[in-house]
């Protein structure tokens, strides 16, 4: 199982989404304005193994 | 008694502060060693009154206290650890994943434009000498910046063949005695020269044999000035005469450098991708072991200088190259085996 992150949209409008821990997908995200944020409440968020 | 500079203590802040004004707590800072033997001397600016009127003459009788300045520079062994560090705070944004003990920090510049941050992460940085009944020097700068890092690898198998050069900015504040214990010195991971991949516009130089030294980081042009601003405080909170100090440091226009220099032979096309403007990636990794690495990426370059010269007896191609926006400019990608990096 991957491991994810989740991530809140620019100026932190919209959901937050799961996103896959991988550079590729996560440094696009980065360079539009997506920023770190906690597992929103209530969501199933786990820790596994780190893949890459 | 004399004392060796080589007592110099630092620690830094490896956890972010909460804002530029609320220092580091112990357990978010360690302590590293270092090459350099200077020290981020704080400056006290003042002036005077020799200008004025109605003293009668020209000489000073009266000096106030303006502002501090703080700067300091890092020079390192490049390894994983320092490494994860300076790309967090000196590119700025990041995303930290994993699990111990391979934890991952992406980091990218912030874009203010999507509404990322305009100020960088801040720290507190720790100077010691002697600390506690013999004490020397023990202060600590807080509410500091990266303003610049540089990378450098070469050939050769020693240590010294990869470094880091880290300098950075302090918003002026300064505690003493800091009330730190560091903690014992973090162990390193080398990122060596031997380890180097690097593929820059479409040429593995590594495969190719060809790499004679590479060197690449970003500056940030921290608008210091702009931190005084009506209301941004003073050394001593309250005390108009202790010299005001900076509430806020905002990068200005940051840039980003990648040079290198390889040999140059049959087949060699660095002047004709210079001639012909040909842009493409910039990938260049050093390793240590799977959980201990850094990835850096430029998005898009081309080279801005290519010179046929001499190295040690062989022809070589010095090229400079130009980092170039193409839906970002620059990311890393750090591991190692410690936490809370800028977190």
């Amino acid at each position: 199982m991957r491991e994810t992150v989740w991530l809140t949209p620019p100026f932190g409008l919209g959901e937050p989404k799961k996103v896959e821990a991988m550079p590729e997908l996560i440094v696009p995200l980065m360079n539009a304005g997506w920023s770190q944020c906690d597992p929103p409440a209530g969501s199933d968020e786990e820790v596994t193994e780190h893949v890459r | 008694m004399s004392v060796r500079t080589q007592e110099i203590l630092i620690g830094f802040g490896k956890a972010k502060q909460a804002d530029i004004a609320t220092a580091n707590v112990l357990a978010g800072v360690w302590r590293l060693n270092k090459l350099n033997a200077a020290l981020a001397n704080p400056k006290l600016n003042t002036e005077n009154d020799a200008e004025e009127f109605g003293k009668g003459h020209e000489y000073t009788t009266q000096v106030f206290n303006t502002s501090w300045d703080v700067a300091g520079t890092i020079e390192k062994y490049l390894s994983a650890e320092i490494t994860a560090w300076a790309v967090a705070f000196g590119l700025g944004k990041v995303v930290k994943s994993g699990v111990n003990p391979n934890f991952t920090y992406t980091c990218t510049p912030p874009n203010p434009s999507n509404g990322d941050a305009v100020e960088l992460p801040f720290f507190s940085f720790i100077e010691q000498i002697r600390p506690g009944a013999g004490v020397v020097l023990d202060r600590m700068a807080v509410g500091c910046a990266v303003e610049s890092w540089q990378i450098s690898v070469g050939s050769g198998p020693g240590r010294a063949n990869s470094k880091i050069n880290i300098e950075f900015v302090g918003s002026g504040k300064l505690t003493e005695p800091s009330a730190i214990t560091l903690p014992a010195a973090t162990v390193e991971k080398l990122l060596a020269s031997a380890s180097l991949a690097v593929s820059i516009n479409g040429t593995d130089y590594v495969t190719n044999k060809n790499i004679i030294s590479l060197e690449f980081g970003g500056k940030n042009n921290i608008r210091m000035d702009d931190g005084f601003y009506p209301g941004s405080g003073f050394q001593t909170p309250g005390d108009s005469t202790t010299g005001a100090i900076r509430g806020r440091m905002e990068y200005g226009n940051r840039q980003f450098n990648l040079r290198f220099v390889a040999r140059f032979q049959n087949g060699s096309d660095e002047l004709t991708k210079l001639k012909n403007q040909t842009s493409g990636t910039a990938v260049i990794t050093l390793t240590y072991d799977a959980n201990n690495s850094l990835e850096v990426t430029f998005a898009k370059v081309q080279f801005a200088t290519a010179e046929v010269v001499d190295t040690d007896g062989r022809v070589t191609v010095s090229v400079e190259c130009l980092p170039m926006y193409n839906a970002g400019v620059v990311s890393a990608v750090a591991k190692c085996n410690v936490d809370n990096i800028a977190q």
